[in-house]
């Protein structure tokens, strides 16, 4: 009698496992396959939506708590950015004395607002929002922004910050977004450098350099050459926003192609505000 | 399990996400940060065995799958296995002895994390691998470790009846 409770008790462990399993193995495959993307992403939409004011609530209270953790744990890199923002006021407060140093700054402001303004997307709209939270997996290089739906901000807006281009959203609630940085595994911009040569650009994980694919190994590239969006790719982003640079090139011999490395122009590790220009929607 | 235990089931779940995604983001070693949902799922595992193990890790895995940028279902499977395996492996004695749901808690956590980056390998994300696995598993199984205590706790009152409840059967 015993012996037969027992065995029904293991066969309803197992049962209730395998059907776990089974459902966790169906939902990958749905959402991986993208036959319910429309599915699983209105299910992340949603759940979102609910969670964001609970989040944007909690902070508020929790920040300074993990503020304080973040800093007993990282006090080494704490120490080194005092160390360099006290170098910084030192170096501003010589360039405040010098007129010189004071048209240099005003040089840098402009070359970021004109990065801001490219010909190609000056006369798109665009939403500022802030970054509320980075790298929200381990496994994937994204932030969270505070503009979603309500704002305009749809699927495939690319998304700029100071220097360039950071990414392109990927999950837009009503009141956020979710950007995938272009170092994300699966981040893959078309882009082209110089006139002629087109390329693509891959991400390869946070804090990686970006893989540029597709390199012939005839093509003339250098070291520190930019890289724009190309607008091809059907159109998916607007044509010559500033991307990254080169920073090394090899050629292997009987390959087809030249490795080549690139670096982002926009600190992606330091990401406060960015501009999502309002592109999938107008064109 | 009775409506009381799955209230307060998804009370914990609901806490820890908001932790993790609030606070606990904010903790970054080496570009990590901790990963409490697993912790969840094992905890449950080590209180109630393996079928409450595998439910709560499906379930937590879930909500952490729904608001992050990875595949639906990823978080959820890992939970799912891992909080079986521990409970499968504790048999319920776990939390009698000092110090073993830390020690669980630090070897399941360290296996969560690798088994969701060959997973996603598999699935064709090859960058899964690419990430500095060293110290994501390092600061999830440390983390994780350090909070085994008050999440066996949190699980206990979760999971066991009160008082003027009768207790129900461990499920195995």
């Amino acid at each position: 009698m015993a012996k037969a409770v027992r065995q029904r008790r293991s066969r309803r462990t197992l049962a209730t496992f395998l059907v776990l399993v089974l459902l966790s193995v169906t939902l990958i495959t749905l959402d991986e396959t993208g036959r319910a993307a429309s599915l699983t992403s209105g299910l992340k939409s949603l759940a979102s939506d609910i969670y964001s004011p609970l989040r944007h609530g909690v902070n508020g209270v929790l920040d300074p708590i993990g503020r304080f953790f973040a800093g007993a744990v990282d006090y080494g890199s704490l120490e080194a950015e005092n160390q360099k923002l006290q170098d910084q006021i030192l170096r501003l407060e010589r360039q405040h004395a010098s007129d010189v140093a004071g048209q240099r700054e005003y040089a840098a402001l402009q070359r970021l607002l004109a990065t801001e303004r490219l010909p190609s997307i000056a006369s798109l709209p665009a939403v500022t929002a802030e970054v509320t939270a980075q790298n929200v997996s381990d496994f994937a290089a994204t932030v969270n922004i505070d503009k979603g739906r309500d704002e305009g901000v749809t699927l495939g807006d690319p998304v700029v910050g100071p220097g360039g281009l950071v990414g392109v959203v990927v999950t837009a609630t009503r009141a956020t977004a979710t950007v995938r940085l272009l170092t994300d595994g699966k981040s893959a911009i078309g882009v082209s450098l110089g006139p002629q040569q087109a390329a693509t650009l891959d991400g390869s994980g946070a804090g990686r350099l970006l893989q540029i694919q597709y390199v012939p190994s005839t093509a003339r590239i250098f070291r520190g050459e930019l890289i724009s969006t190309s607008g091809l790719q059907g159109g998916a982003l607007p044509p010559g926003i500033p991307v990254a640079t080169v920073t090394s090139v090899h050629s292997v011999v009987g390959a087809a192609d030249k490795q080549v490395t690139a670096r982002p122009l926009a600190d992606l590790n330091d990401l406060t505000y960015v501009e999502v220009i309002q592109w999938s929607g107008s064109s | 399990m009775s409506g009381r235990v799955v209230i307060r089931t998804l009370l914990v779940v609901a806490v820890a996400l908001l932790a993790q995604m609030t606070v606990l983001l904010d903790i970054r070693v080496s570009g990590a940060s901790p990963e409490v949902m697993y912790l969840i799922g094992i905890a449950a595992g080590i209180v109630g065995g393996p079928v409450d193990g595998a439910v709560v890790g499906f379930v937590a895995g879930i909500a952490a799958d729904l608001l992050s940028p990875t595949p639906l279902g990823m978080t959820a499977l890992v939970g799912t296995l891992v909080g079986f395996g521990v409970g499968a492996v504790s048999g319920g004695v776990a939390r009698e002895v000092r110090g073993l749901p830390t020690l669980l808690a630090l070897g399941a956590s360290a296996i969560a994390v690798m088994l969701y980056a060959v997973l996603g390998k598999l699935l064709g994300e090859p960058q899964y691998l690419h990430v500095d696995l060293v110290a994501v598993v390092a600061v999830v199984a440390i983390a994780n470790a350090v909070l085994a205590g008050p999440a066996v706790r949190l699980m206990r009152w979760a999971l066991e009846p009160s008082a003027d409840e009768p207790a129900p059967s461990r499920r195995r």
